[in-house]
């Protein structure tokens, strides 16, 4: 009997070149980190206008998906729209430019830090064990509060936009927002689309290929 | 009528006249001129004068409308942060205590600083935003030598988030006609109905990416390699070229920049203690 199809592949298996394989950089990698920002664009800015904080600080940012989720799936191309595409969305719900142009390290380490986790721990993106959803959930939480750190205490302190006394309700504002979207949105994300995503030649496994 | 990346302005507009830089740098520098004006006076003059070039533009003030929950918000947060969460400060005027919180009239006034150095700010974005198309953009990027794959991606981005808002529309009105109704439905339920709109969204941008690629792809472009190195005509810039206006009005933009900071910091002009605003407020309020 001819030597059965292995159609399943492991989480190991996912973020390995197989022997003889070459990954490059392509046009697709190009157009899905256009496609990612357009998304994000538009998702982003729904969270910003529907449950404002202030200052493109949200209660509920349904952004962080396509930041996070992209950068799993798409490596350095999702980190770098998922820096980008809150510039857009921000300025489009009212917030000035240079603001939404210091948010960018905080956006980007929170698109990093999950796509970062991923390929380091090599978890499954379909989130098949309790290890993946962990993983996440710890990566969201981090680069969460990170991002929060860095807006309110660099940027709207930077800014002096705040007083100390409201720095806890924004940085409060900003973790929440995104850990709480976040939760609602990457687990379900992840578990319907991975397994679609990783067999398409832009899903990236190390970081630009 | 042309559709801008915030709504309609109309073909006749003098808006068009200007060169898509211009206007990009328009955002750029005057974004810049609350950071350095603390006086509110100021910078409710700089609001006054975008309005009138968004009226002078004839951009439709109705699209504005969706800022006003914005600037309220806001301007709720700010006040709120300023006064509810203060603090105690006994070496400050006490104007009034409201249920054990303290307002004085320094938080009052630092309130009000910050929220008319943010309103400028915004509101020079949405002229620029209620003024330019993709196309502004793109021809703004490449005249100043953006590289072609930067400028490529912006635009793609923005092409791709109006396909996006329309296959929204595409799986909303697919999932009312299958009976979905969240009129009259919890906060919540909405949230999580939301996750039906995600999913078809991504799968179909993902779909799109392919479509995308093999577009590009047969038009013979390419981002890396010898074929990215092959000079490309920059047919978009010939429709666009700098009148003698154009220079004008970059010219006196950057001199009103130089202008404000060689009296914000040689003369000491533009801080809050000159503001005759303040000084009426705080005769009212005292």
């Amino acid at each position: 009997m001819a030597e059965e199809i292995k159609t399943e592949l492991s989480a190991e298996e996912i973020w390995t070149e197989e022997a003889g394989e070459k990954r490059s950089i392509g046009v697709i990698h190009i157009v899905i980190t256009a496609l990612l920002i357009g998304i994000g664009f538009v998702v982003g800015a729904f969270g910003s206008i529907s449950f404002p904080l202030g200052f493109g600080v949200n209660f509920f940012w349904t952004g962080i998906v396509v930041q996070q989720v992209g950068a799993i799936w798409f490596g350095a191309w999702g980190v770098i729209a998922g820096a980008i595409f809150p510039f857009f969305s921000n300025a489009i719900a009212g917030t000035p430019f240079y603001v939404s142009l210091a948010y960018l390290p905080a956006n980007a380490i929170q698109a990093f830090l999950p796509a970062w986790a991923f390929r380091r721990f090599k978890l499954d993106p379909r989130m098949k064990s309790g290890k993946d959803y962990l993983f996440l959930f710890l990566a969201m939480v981090v680069s969460s509060i990170i991002g929060a750190l860095w807006s309110v205490l660099v940027v709207l302190k930077g800014f002096n936009l705040l007083t100390a006394d409201s720095v806890p309700l924004f940085i409060w504002g900003w973790f929440g927002g995104n850990v709480v979207a976040g939760v609602v949105f990457n687990f379900i994300l992840l578990r319907a689309l991975s397994a679609v995503v990783i067999r398409t030649t832009a899903f990236v496994k190390k970081w630009w290929a | 009528m042309n559709k801008t990346l915030l709504g309609y302005v109309p073909n006749e507009s003098p808006i068009y006249a200007v060169h898509p830089f211009v206007k990009l740098f328009f955002l750029l520098i005057v974004s810049l001129f609350p950071m350095f004006v603390t006086a509110p006076d100021w910078n409710i003059g700089l609001m006054f004068v975008i309005i009138i070039f968004m009226w002078i533009s004839r951009v439709n003030m109705k699209t504005l409308k969706i800022y006003v929950p914005v600037a309220i918000s806001m301007g709720t947060i700010i006040f709120i942060s300023y006064t509810v969460l203060g603090g105690t400060h006994p070496e400050f005027e006490l104007l009034a205590r409201v249920w054990g919180i303290n307002f004085y009239w320094e938080r009052v006034r630092d309130a009000l600083v910050v929220y008319f150095r943010i309103l400028p700010m915004i509101f020079t974005m949405v002229f620029f935003l209620s003024t330019s198309r993709e196309r502004d953009i793109i021809v703004a990027m490449r005249s100043v030598k953006v590289p072609f794959v930067i400028t490529y991606v912006f635009a793609m981005a923005l092409r791709s988030a109006g396909m996006v808002l329309e296959d929204f529309q595409i799986v909303r009105q697919a999932e009312q006609a299958r009976g979905f109704d969240p009129t009259g439905k919890s906060l919540p339920y909405k949230i999580r109905q939301y996750v039906m709109y995600m999913i078809p969204l991504f799968a179909l941008s993902l779909r799109r990416s392919e479509e995308f690629t093999n577009a590009l792809v047969a038009r013979g472009y390419a981002f890396t390699g010898e074929f990215s190195k092959v000079k490309r005509a920059d047919y978009i810039l010939t429709h666009y070229s700098y009148k003698y206006f154009d220079y004008i009005f970059i010219a006196l933009i950057g001199i009103a920049f130089i202008a404000l900071l060689i009296f914000r910091y040689g003369f000491g002009y533009f801080l809050v203690e000159q503001s005759w605003l303040m000084r009426i407020l705080h005769g009212a309020v005292s």
